[in-house]
């Protein structure tokens, strides 16, 4: 008897606990618009911020997804999850450019799509909002270059290399490093010996997301190349693993730091003279105009579109002297999202 | 009654205890040719900075490991660690934050990581349900958990917390140019305490008796219910442990990846160390000689520059390498014995 309960039961207790999490009841009339990042990750806290302070003000329906574990399957799922639930409009940032196209194409179909952060440039997305990464590794590199006049043994450490904002940062930082002029088609294998201009590149390294890991890839890093003048941290936790890792060793001040985004600890080590300094991506912006643009689009408004196809938003290089101003705008951004 | 139980199971303990013994040799010399090896190619290995690196991260994976042996040994198994971890790990700085003092809340998370360890016994035992979901479910509820507790913001601690940190950074004393972390002293305590429990306490026994037998160990008077809920409380409690020294060595908490894949580690570095997934056997040393190896090869890894992208294949390669030439040894061995018996077998008759 109670074998056949069993099922029911938990049926049941799934039923309630679902319609207690589903927290937003459906606005009916309004515009409604997925903002999908490619991750979790403070970084996109401030990006959410954008795009709530853009649905307060243009009277939208935003959902705010962020996939984990940061995948393409899980993040495809999410997407096809929230079309069953009917919404209008994507703004995504694809993990996987190259093979997520075919799918993004689907998506253009059904919805309004514009990628943000990291682009597809082969799909069919309306255009595309962000940094350029390429540039924007350039000026993490002149960090390094500013800093050690003299050159040396730089390392390099980001998460992944499969999205096209790592792949054009890491080119970024090297072509800046080695002098070359710029040129973002430009593609050096990890495994390349690189050097130049008083540089050598002597790793690249990948964690996989994995905090603990992103710490050893630096502290081994440290023991193979004693010699390491500096070291570029890509993502946004990248530095602060650097900034640890230089700590526990003791050396912290003799490797020069040169990283990227906003994190706290970020910022504090650039307080402490400890980071050269950081490129943020103005995240707020992304999500600020991905809603104002796709709102318009669904109402059929086409002149927002951006000339080429891409929105860029100027990178922020921030050092010690621009720092408080850095972190009182931040500040008063994240204020704005969470007005709602 | 409890006292017979005991002395039949010292008996029985003999022999496994000698075959857990060949399998901690086995894992033994898979890291002396990994060192050898690592070492060889690049001598900078054998540097104060490298073996203290290597050992903070054997401390804080051995601990977790030693953890996950406990479920094993009673043939059971605990998938939820690496979400134990990231839950104490983000409700640390979420105490300290709110202003709770150091210590209390350090005990409060531990506390918290012992509770989840009864909830697992308690739906084992007592509901009957396998360990297997019932740990898949708690990986899943306490990640989503973390994750919302703290709206999937990293945590961290600053550096406000320097005086409790030194607990996972901290170097207490050194042995000539090492530097010994103060992780290592946690794992070697821990390591003792477990090595006496499994292999010296009534409790213990009854632990190994349970997961070769639970029917037999049921007949033979041993608490089973109780024995299980303490098997996953300590290993809840453990990987609680190891959270609170993950947090605080990394100093950056990130809810949705903190100890992903943290489980599958450690009961990787248990069943390395020669604890059989079918219960009954287990070696704590070995357990911590498994954690070794595998932060040996993601150590030497980098120093001898491999690319990341081939990472997950060298590991899984060296490891089965590794399984292959101990199972190969074993039968040699077995081989050898069998030859012998048969020859003392043909000199009596003759």
């Amino acid at each position: 008897m109670h074998h056949s309960a069993r099922p029911l039961l938990a049926v049941l207790s799934l039923g309630v606990a679902l319609s207690a999490a589903a927290c937003k009841p459906s606005q009916s009339g309004e515009v409604r618009i997925a903002y999908v990042s490619n991750g979790v990750d403070p970084f996109w806290d401030v990006a959410a911020a954008g795009a709530r302070a853009a649905e307060a003000e243009f009277g939208v329906d935003v959902e705010v997804v962020f996939p984990s574990p940061a995948t393409a399957e899980v993040q495809q799922q999410k997407v096809q999850d929230l079309l069953v639930r009917g919404i209008d409009a994507v703004a995504i940032s694809p993990v996987d450019a190259e093979n997520m196209t075919p799918f993004l194409d689907t998506l253009t179909e059904r919805v309004h799509l514009i990628t943000q952060d990291s682009d597809a440039p082969k799909s069919k997305r309306r255009c595309f909002i962000g940094v350029d990464n390429y540039e924007a590794g350039r000026a993490c590199g002149e960090l390094l270059v500013e800093a050690l006049p003299d050159g040396g043994e730089v390392a390099i450490f980001v998460g992944r290399l499969e999205q096209d904002n790592a792949r054009l940062r890491r080119q970024g930082v090297i072509d800046a490093l080695l002098g070359r002029t710029p040129d973002a088609t430009r593609s050096d294998a990890v495994d390349a010996a690189l050097a130049g201009n008083g540089f050598t590149i002597v790793a690249t390294r990948t964690d996989d997301f994995d905090a603990a890991r992103a710490k050893s890839n630096v502290e081994d890093t440290l023991v193979k190349y004693p010699e390491l003048a500096g070291v570029a941290g890509l993502f946004a936790y990248n530095a602060p693993a650097c900034v640890e890792a230089l700590k526990g060793a003791g050396r912290l001040g003799e490797v020069a730091i040169a990283s990227f985004d906003e994190q706290d600890a970020t910022l504090d080590g650039i307080e402490a003279g400890h980071v050269l300094g950081t490129v943020s991506q103005n995240p707020f912006q992304y999500g600020y105009e991905s809603v104002r643009i796709l709102k318009a689009l669904c109402e059929g408004d086409e002149s927002v579109l951006p000339e080429g196809g891409t929105l860029s938003t100027p990178p922020t290089v921030v050092k010690k002297d621009n720092l408080e101003v850095f972190r009182a705008k931040l500040k008063a951004d994240i204020a704005a999202g969470s007005g709602k | 009654m409890t006292d017979s139980t005991g002395a039949r199971e010292v008996q029985v303990d003999g022999s496994s205890r000698l075959a857990g013994w060949g399998k901690v040799l086995g894992i033994f010399g898979l890291l002396v040719a990994i060192v050898v090896t690592t070492g060889a190619m690049n001598p900078r290995f054998f540097g104060a900075e490298n073996l203290e690196n290597v050992l903070q991260r054997t401390a804080l994976f051995g601990i977790i490991g030693i953890g996950a042996a406990f479920p094993i040994v009673t043939a059971g198994i605990d998938l939820s660690i690496g979400s134990v971890i990231a839950l104490v790990a983000t409700s640390l700085p979420l105490l300290l934050d709110a202003g709770v003092p150091a210590g209390a809340a350090v005990v409060a998370v531990l506390l918290l990581a012992a509770g989840l360890g009864v909830i697992h016994g308690l739906l084992i035992t007592r509901m009957g349900l396998q360990p297997f979901v019932v740990t898949l479910c708690g990986l899943l509820v306490y990640r989503g958990v973390a994750r919302y507790i703290v709206d999937d913001q990293t945590m961290g601690f600053g550096s406000d917390h320097d005086g409790l940190r030194s607990l996972a950074t901290g170097r207490p004393f050194s042995i000539g140019a090492l530097d010994v972390p103060a992780p290592a002293l946690v794992l070697v305590a821990v390591a003792v305490l477990a090595a006496v429990f499994l292999g010296r306490s009534v409790w213990g026994r009854w632990m190994l008796a349970l997961g070769r037998n639970a029917t037999a160990a049921r007949y033979a008077g041993v608490p089973v219910e109780r024995v299980t809920i303490l098997a996953y409380v300590i290993c809840s409690l453990l990987a609680g442990v190891g959270g609170v020294l993950f947090a605080l060595d990394v100093n950056s908490v990130q809810p949705a990846s903190m100890g992903n894949f943290y489980e599958l580690y450690a009961i990787a570095a248990a069943v390395l160390g020669g604890c059989s997934l079918r219960g009954g056997e287990g070696s704590i040393l070995g357990v911590v000689l498994g954690a070794a190896v595998m932060r040996l090869l993601y150590n030497s890894i980098v120093l001898l520059g491999i690319p990341s992208q081939l990472e997950f294949a060298i590991v899984g390669g060296v490891l089965l390498l590794g399984a292959v030439a101990d199972e190969v040894v074993r039968r040699l061995a077995e081989a050898r014995r069998a030859r012998e018996r048969a020859r003392a077998r043909t000199e009596r008759t003759t």
